[in-house]
């Protein structure tokens, strides 16, 4: 079986998966403990109004019908619509409203950790028992020492100390771009177009692309913090598991091959090295992403970012099952492509893949 | 397939018994020379001499071999004389691996004129004798294998690491005995002195080896083809189209079938003995010299270690191949190689020709060796010898085999043995045991060793009252 052949197989096993996770969601909605009508109009709902929610809701068709409606619109992403966070709004318009953030968040929280997390420990390996080891070591060891949400509100009570001038002059709201408040949504709004058509389900931009670097560099600024924090265990298990792994290839039988073939050092270290070092990190790097949806909770309500997390705990408080239920399924969406995106880089790094 | 490559292997073997009796001349004139070697690794607790004044000769087309339990010191000797030694090991001065081809002095005067040094030269500015004296020298004329400090050149003291007491540069290592820097007609490489560009161009290039275990040694996650091609980019330039077709035919020339398929194939979907197959076929894509196998059948079944060892005798004749073969399969040993060495705990024990220490061990350790073969002994129990090699920690003063031995006599302890020959005239059989030379009566033979080790501690200690020869009229 080739390695390629493996990949799609599973890419194909997602898709069972998916399935399953939307049928729980109907259960849950369903036979859940909530009543959807008393849920839109209170508990003492009755009569006609009530048997016209009902009927729109489609809970009169039998069982089967309302599974396929449900199905499908899981499917073409017709999330219906909030009973109590944001009443009476489309699911999927608070999507893409929330989205973004978190996925901003996301991304510098992953990319962090993996730009300065993974070559900290790479160094470390490179060089162990030196005087660097021993800090980026014990410094990971620190940082993977401090929960999420205690670092949180330390980041943000340090860096309120330095407005108008801290330690060494130094003023975070004034630092770079200027910034009114520690906490907030980023503004996103820093790239886009503005002439849309529809493509078959798609819209696609066609026109009027702009790009504003000032609003990028707010963007980012107000999301540095957050994605420290929420980075920050990652970073050092990716900077403890990073220095193993170089440690093992670095002592293996190839890399002495390597050496009595006269290969340069720098050589041995980029080509025969790093690649076999990866390898142990794709489920690290994939799972820490994982974990991030969960902690994105704390921190997007700490640093008050509007973004799924904080939408998700909001449904899940009020009892806003169609919000719940749709954001749980968006979230197996994303697990399933991180499993998918694993899947894909285990493949181009290691030919063993799909081997028996 | 063993059965098939057969009959052909047979008449490699017969023609290659004809050029090696072209060439014995050159068989005489050993292309590495490795002289009172010593490694040691500093550790906090301890300094362990794993290799502890070990001295043989690699000659064109010879096999030798080196034999001893785990632990007496076989893979740091292959491994120093790669370079691969790594901190906290070092190997000490007074130690020396002179590679002699005059093709690669040339080539290394030519591409590093900066580090060549022409030995005539440095001959007419300085008198060897009275380098002894030098303060930064602690060697002995006897550490060089010479009796008196007259015999001694300049080229023992720069070749083992004595060279500053010359005003050498450290990074100097190609040495012209015979004509100018820019024309070398003579001349070797010092190994021990090499680093950086010239050390790689050494590995691979010059001397290549063959790891233990095949499992392990080619990298998983390339092809076959993209290791051997990597070797051959480096030290031929070749690439692309031309590199594929080299490495094919280096697969076939090892007996590899299909190679055109194979050579795209990873590691992975190899054999075990397909895949020592390719770390040969790597070892030799850059046509070196000598081949260092450490082990190289360990890891194999026996029907497919045969087949190697086949495959070595075919690639050495066909190449004139120095191998230096490193086992503790006393069978492995009878089969391949020349000459072999007897190692234990970092010392050369015994040396002499295949036949004659089969034949006629001398020192108690290779007879103790050899009895341990299952099939070899007399009684209905597998003769074994008791315990374990010791770890050098220390200088040897004493015999290190005496706490094993079955012939250990009081002063085993006392006196350190050094390798003589095992009888007069037998210049080419030595052991480093009291009990030889054999046509000397026991206490005779105890003081020729004594007399031996005495003259070379005392000497390092106080260089410049040793010997009179040595005195201070140059200075």
């Amino acid at each position: 079986m080739s390695r390629w052949h493996y990949f799609f197989k599973r890419v194909l096993l997602s898709i069972p998966v998916l399935f399953l996770v939307m049928t729980l969601i109907f259960v849950i909605l369903r036979l859940g403990p909530l009543d959807p009508v008393a849920s839109l109009l209170g508990p003492e709902a009755s009569g006609a109004q009530a048997e016209q929610i009902r009927e729109s809701l489609g809970l009169n068709e039998p069982l089967w019908q309302q599974y396929l409606d449900f199905m499908w619109g899981l499917i073409t992403l017709d999330l219906g619509q909030s009973w109590a966070v944001y009443s009476g709004r489309n699911v999927i318009d608070l999507v893409y409203i929330f989205a973004p953030r978190t996925i901003w968040l996301g991304f510098w929280a992953v990319l962090l950790p993996l730009f300065i997390g993974i070559p900290l420990g790479f160094y470390a390996g490179l060089n162990p028992n030196s005087w660097g080891d021993y800090v980026a070591s014990f410094g990971g060891i620190v940082w993977l020492a401090m929960p999420n949400f205690w670092l949180a509100i330390m980041v943000l009570a340090v860096l309120r100390q330095t407005q108008g001038g801290g330690f060494l002059g130094f003023d975070w709201y004034t630092f770079g771009p200027e910034v009114n408040s520690l906490i907030g949504t980023p503004p996103l709004d820093f790239a886009g177009a503005t002439d849309w058509t529809t493509l078959w389900l798609l819209s696609v931009p066609t026109g009027g692309f702009y790009f504003d670097f000032g609003t990028l560099a707010v963007a980012i600024k107000v999301i540095l913090p957050a994605a420290i924090v929420l980075g920050s265990a990652s970073m050092a298990t990716e900077l403890r598991i990073g220095r193993t792994a170089i440690l093992e290839t670095k002592n293996s039988n190839y890399v002495e091959t390597a050496k009595a073939k006269g290969l340069s050092g720098r050589v041995i270290v980029w080509k025969h090295v790093f690649r076999n070092a990866l390898i142990p990190l794709v489920p690290i790097i994939t799972n820490e992403a994982l974990l991030l949806l969960g902690g994105s909770v704390i921190v997007e309500v700490i640093f008050g970012i509007n973004g799924l997390g904080r939408l998700f705990f909001l449904a899940a408080v009020q009892g806003d099952l169609p919000l719940a239920g749709s954001l749980i399924f968006i979230f197996t969406l994303i697990t399933i492509s991180l499993n998918i995106i694993q899947d894909l880089l285990y493949t181009l790094l290691d030919p063993r893949v799909g081997y028996d | 397939m063993a059965t098939e490559s057969q009959p052909e292997s047979e008449t490699e073997r017969e023609t290659g018994t004809g050029s090696k009796a072209e060439t014995t001349a050159d068989r005489n004139d050993p292309i590495i020379t490795v002289r009172n070697l010593q490694t040691a690794f500093f550790t906090d607790k301890e300094v362990i001499r794993a290799v502890d004044g070990v001295s043989f000769d690699i000659r064109p087309s010879e096999t030798v071999g080196i034999v001893g339990e785990s632990g007496s010191g076989k893979s740091v000797t292959a491994r120093s004389i790669m370079g691969l030694v790594e901190s906290p090991g070092r190997i000490l001065d007074g130690s020396s691996i002179r590679f002699h081809h005059t093709e690669t002095v040339r080539e290394f005067a030519r591409r590093f004129p900066g580090r060549t040094v022409d030995l005539g030269a440095l001959e007419a500015e300085h008198d060897p004798a009275s380098l002894f004296a030098h303060s930064t020298v602690d060697a002995t004329p006897e550490a060089f294998g010479y009796d008196d400090a007259s015999e001694a050149t300049v080229a023992d003291f720069v070749a083992t690491g004595y060279g500053e007491a010359l005003g050498l540069d450290p990074k100097d290592c190609v040495f012209v005995t015979d004509g100018s820097t820019d024309e070398p007609v003579d001349g070797f490489v010092e190994i021990t002195r090499l680093s950086g560009d010239p050390q790689r161009a050494m590995r691979g290039g010059r001397i290549a080896m063959v790891f233990q275990d095949p499992l392990t040694s080619l990298n998983p996650v390339y092809t076959v083809g993209n290791q051997i091609k990597e070797a051959l980019r480096l030290h031929r330039g070749l690439s692309g189209a031309e590199a594929t077709r080299e490495a094919i035919s280096l697969l076939e020339a090892v007996g590899i079938p299909d190679a055109r398929r194979r050579v795209a194939e990873y590691p992975h979907q190899f054999s075990g003995g397909m895949r020592q197959r390719a770390v040969i076929a790597m070892a030799l894509a850059c046509d070196p010299e000598v081949l260092i196998c450490d082990e190289p059948t360990t890891a194999l079944d026996v029907t497919i270690q045969a087949q190697i060892l086949d495959l070595l005798e075919e690639l050495q004749d066909e190449r004139d191949l120095g191998i230096m073969f490193i086992t503790h399969d006393m069978g492995v040993i009878a089969n391949i190689s020349h000459r072999v060495n007897v190692m234990y705990a970092g010392e050369v024990v015994e040396t002499a020709d295949v036949e004659p220490l089969f034949a006629d061990p001398k020192h108690p350790y290779t007879r103790g060796l050899l009895e341990s073969i299952p099939g070899q002994q007399s009684g209905d129990r597998l003769q074994t010898i008791e315990g374990n090699v010791p770890t050098p920690n220390e200088p040897a003063t004493y015999c290190r085999f005496a706490p094993r031995c079955p012939e250990a006599f009081a002063d085993c302890t006392e006196v350190h043995p050094v390798s003589l020959p095992v009888e007069e005239g037998a210049d080419d059989h030595t052991a480093a045991c009291l009990l030889y030379p054999e046509h000397r009566s026991t206490p005779e033979a105890v003081n020729r060793h004594a007399d031996r080790e005495d003259s070379i501690s005392e000497a390092g200690a106080s260089p410049a009252t040793d010997d009179d020869t040595t005195g201070g009229e140059n200075r």
